[in-house]
């Protein structure tokens, strides 16, 4: 019995001393970050981490590629985020304790000092569903018309959607829109992007990098300019983050040349910093 | 308070739990006279809306009732019949997740019946059908019951199949469910708490009716109802 029991605890011990020092070289090794990318980058971000993987072996970068509303949502309630890059001004406003309080109305503190700054820029387009089910449709003001029975557009507390909205009121479509019920609201842009695809909406309105992504879609229209506010995407280091020195390093090098040549590819464009 | 979404997934519910009534009951019924082995991959495959997440149940309708997909191309060529992101398009993905619940309570009802009363009818001449809606259905009846209303409350419960199959569209498939999660993105809380409250009600009433049905069950009741059905 005693010789069992010493036998168990011998094992145990073996065990715990082979898992920790197999920790204690991978830690030295290994680190993990963790971004909060809006969904439009899904394509331009995987590439990035992907040639950041090469130049920095040591550091993985995982990703978190949902609309921007949502990500702030999941910042808020404490998920574990070094890098957030959203959308719109107003996500990121809502965390920085430094934007206007009246739209940080929670005053919440999640941005690291100094460190936010506007990654890309982005345009956004109507768009239609490829091939037979195209109904002629060629500009914004044909939405009202019975060429379209079903608009797909981001809800409000996604970026893509709230500059639908602005693009649309500032054209004098939003209200009839909502009167002929004809706006189908998706939880991020790509799921408006799929919408559109699976031609089970007949226009909708989408980034141009993401129409650029689907050879399912083609682009009806631009946004007009001046019916809408610049679309910028800020990028910022959060307060909680790990490895605050590989982020920046990490932030750096997306303001780089390489990380440059990938947004310009995807259809973004870089604005003034 | 625009009360178009409880009347949408009342709507939907009622119309799922018609469909599901009738498929659940032939399916249970046709599903016991198989040979074992098709009886037992019939009934898993009838069984995986129940255990799949509901977006796979969403993501292989989208396939095929979408206007690109197999049937819906075929529906929109035929009569412009669009049979995704309508209201009625909540009625294939409630009718999916629920019939499973209709079709297992069934057939537990039907497996549980005396055998005697049916063959002591087929001595006496009397055709499958009248067995069948005469001496099976009202000797199942509690079991039959129950299920109808889990399938009536799963249906007015489904978010995701249908929040892809059906989007949402205020004012013409805003359902509770998907209102809820419109209007916590929205950040309206106030709104989603009165709808939560209505859900709340109605799901208390739904499963008061199952608990009473349950008890009526356990009773002990008039032993072998007459052959025509009459007490």
């Amino acid at each position: 019995m005693k010789c069992l029991k010493f036998k168990y605890l011998l094992f145990v011990f073996l065990l715990a001393l082979m898992t920790t020092a197999r920790c204690g070289t991978a830690q030295a090794a290994q680190k993990e970050l963790s971004v909060f990318a809006a969904a439009s980058l899904t394509e331009s971000m995987n590439k990035i981490a992907w040639i950041y993987k090469n130049i920095v072996p040591e550091v993985s970068i995982v990703y978190n590629f949902d609309s921007s509303g949502t990500l702030k949502t999941q910042i808020e309630q404490g998920a574990e985020c070094d890098l957030f890059i959203s959308a719109a001004q107003k996500q990121m406003d809502q965390i920085d304790a430094k934007a206007d309080p009246s739209i940080n109305t929670g005053k919440l503190d999640f941005v690291a000092e100094g460190t936010r700054f506007d990654l890309v820029a982005n345009k956004v387009v109507l768009i239609v569903p490829k091939g037979a089910v195209n109904k002629q449709i060629s500009g914004f003001d044909d939405i009202i018309t019975d060429k379209v029975s079903l608009i797909a557009l981001g809800n409000s507390d996604v970026p893509v959607g709230q500059y639908s909205q602005e693009i649309l009121t500032k054209l004098g479509l939003w209200e009839e829109l909502n009167k002929q019920k004809k706006i189908s609201f998706g939880g991020s842009v790509k799921e408006v992007l799929a919408q559109v695809a699976a031609a089970a909406a007949d226009c909708g309105l989408v980034y141009g990098t993401d129409a650029a992504t689907s050879p399912e879609v083609v682009i009806a229209a631009e946004a007009p300019p001046g019916s809408h506010r610049a679309i910028t995407y800020p990028a910022a280091v959060l307060r909680r983050a790990n490895e605050p020195e590989a982020v920046k390093a990490f932030a750096e090098f997306l303001r780089g040349p390489e990380a440059t040549a990938i947004f310009l590819e995807n259809g973004f464009s870089i604005p003034e910093r | 308070m625009d009360w178009f979404p409880l009347y949408n997934s009342l709507r939907v519910a009622l119309f799922s739990t018609c469909i599901t009534f009738f498929a659940g009951i032939f399916a249970a019924h046709y599903a016991a006279k198989l040979p074992r082995v098709a009886k037992g991959a019939l009934d898993c495959l009838l069984t995986l809306p129940l255990v799949l997440p509901p977006t796979v149940v969403g993501f292989f309708l989208l396939k095929t009732i979408g206007p690109l997909g197999p049937v819906g191309s075929v529906a929109l060529r035929s009569s412009g019949l669009r049979l995704t992101m309508s209201w009625y398009s909540a009625i294939f993905s409630t009718s999916v997740v629920a019939f499973p619940l209709m079709y297992r309570t069934a057939r537990g009802a039907f497996e549980s019946l005396d055998k005697t009363l049916l063959y002591s009818g087929r001595t006496l001449g009397l055709s499958d059908t009248y067995l069948f809606w005469r001496v099976v259905i009202p000797n199942c009846k509690q079991g039959i019951l129950a299920g109808t209303v889990l399938a009536f409350a799963r249906a007015l419960g489904e978010y995701g199949a249908t929040s892809m199959v059906a989007g949402y569209i205020p004012g013409r498939t805003a359902m509770i469910s998907t209102t809820v999660y419109q209007l916590w993105r929205e950040g309206n809380d106030a709104l989603a708490y009165k709808w939560v409250a209505v859900n709340l009600i109605i799901s208390f009433v739904v499963l008061a009716a199952v608990n009473l049905l349950e008890s009526a069950r356990d009773k002990p009741k008039e032993h072998l109802e007459t052959l025509s059905g009459r007490t």
